[in-house]
């Protein structure tokens, strides 16, 4: 019986395994990865870091979907980018929309993103995932729409202490002049 | 002392009290009170992409200087998972031999049974500290937890994986402490060991 018992942990510990490898190209990644990959990857592209973050915080390209990361950084759509215009050439656009659909939610490992990705939204705005909602839903307005240091959902850092690293966990988060919050 | 088992079993319970306690602390110090204004479904979700701000024209704010607190619930909790699995591996090296199976088990010399060794008290102490950490996750993580996401949502089944693997440990150990012939117990257990880890890199 013993024997048994073992055999059958080994091949449930193997077909997980298994499963897991046939999943995606980088299942070994994470599987053999002891890097912590809770959140979500954080911006490696200078490109896109630069372009975004020239006017606002360059969000890890996980927080969307790749069809929404299509919809958004187009030629035409660009022209009107949430009432701004955010035009860029070419040659950058593309580099651009190629780093954030190729780290979309859906291709992603890390947790964050693959709750994202599981919601099967294609939303223009972050703001608008149900997952984002829902872990932002007890947060009352004095301490985002009408605190003078954060103003709207959409800026991650004013909260999100290491939002640069892709890191948006609870114990990381310190709302401007709310410094009991945690 | 008559009753040496009920004093263990009372500070156990002590224990994870505390550490339940703990873990809840950051909700008690966080001020709930929400402004009239606030106080509709609608008003505290201000997605607030649509709240007037142009994000496209705002600098970030920068995050004020802030460290991380030493300890927390969600902390205390991978804390845990840790522990139960440094305990499980513990248990697992301190093992006795695989026994007898079948007909092998004619010529085996009797062994008197050992209930109360290393391996035994480390196979309580492991499972002990998998419905602890059990525990402690399901009363910080309570919200990551929505059917809705359904079975392969990582966190559901971290939570699903945690909660089974805890189940086995604590099966396999009463299954061998109530037997008064030694019973195959290490299967069930290892399976338990295996599902906690694997919880556990589901949400590394």
């Amino acid at each position: 019986m013993l024997k048994k018992f073992k055999i059958i942990a080994l091949l449930s510990s193997a077909l997980f395994l298994a499963n897991s490898a046939l999943a995606g190209e980088t299942t070994a990644d994470w599987l053999l990865s002891f890097e912590r990959m809770k959140n979500f990857k954080p911006v490696t592209d200078k490109t896109y870091a630069k372009e975004c973050g020239e006017c606002h915080f360059a969000y890890p390209a996980g927080l969307l979907p790749s069809a929404s990361w299509e919809k958004l950084l187009n030629a035409t759509a660009l022209k009107n980018h949430f009432g701004d215009n955010a035009e860029m050439d070419a040659a950058t656009l593309e580099r651009v929309l190629d780093y954030a659909t190729n780290n979309a939610a859906e291709k992603s490992w890390y947790k964050r993103a693959r709750k994202i990705a599981n919601s099967d939204q294609t939303p223009l705005r972050i703001t608008e995932l149900r997952y984002i909602k829902r872990v932002h839903e007890e947060i009352p307005a004095k301490m985002i729409k009408d605190n003078k240091d954060v103003k709207s959902l959409s800026m991650c850092n004013a909260c999100h202490t290491q939002a640069a690293k892709g890191v948006f966990d609870s114990d990381t988060v310190n709302i401007p002049n709310f410094p009991d919050y945690n | 002392m008559k009753h040496p088992h009920l004093y263990k079993k009372i500070v156990a319970s002590l224990c994870l009290g505390l550490a339940c306690h703990a873990s809840f602390a950051a909700d008690s110090a966080l001020d709930l009170s929400v402004p009239a204004a606030s106080a509709s479904p609608k008003s505290f979700m201000l997605a607030s992409n649509d709240s007037g701000v142009p994000a496209a024209n705002v600098a970030p704010a920068a995050a004020a200087e802030f460290s991380e607190p030493w300890m927390s619930g969600d902390k205390l909790h991978q804390y845990m998972g840790w522990t139960t699995l440094a305990l499980v591996a513990a248990t697992a090296l301190s093992a006795p031999g695989e026994g007898c199976e079948g007909a092998a088990c004619a010529n085996a010399p009797v062994q008197p049974r050992q209930t109360n060794g290393a391996h035994a008290k480390f196979a309580k102490a492991a499972a002990f500290m998998a419905a602890a950490t059990v525990t402690s996750g399901l009363i910080d993580h309570w919200d990551d937890f929505h059917v809705e996401d359904g079975f392969t949502d990582p966190d559901n089944l971290h939570a699903m994986l945690g909660t089974a693997g805890a189940l086995m440990m604590m099966y396999a150990v009463n299954k061998s402490a109530n037997s008064t012939v030694p019973v195959s117990h290490a299967g069930i257990a290892e399976l338990g060991g295996v599902a906690m880890a694997v919880a556990i890199k589901l949400t590394w």
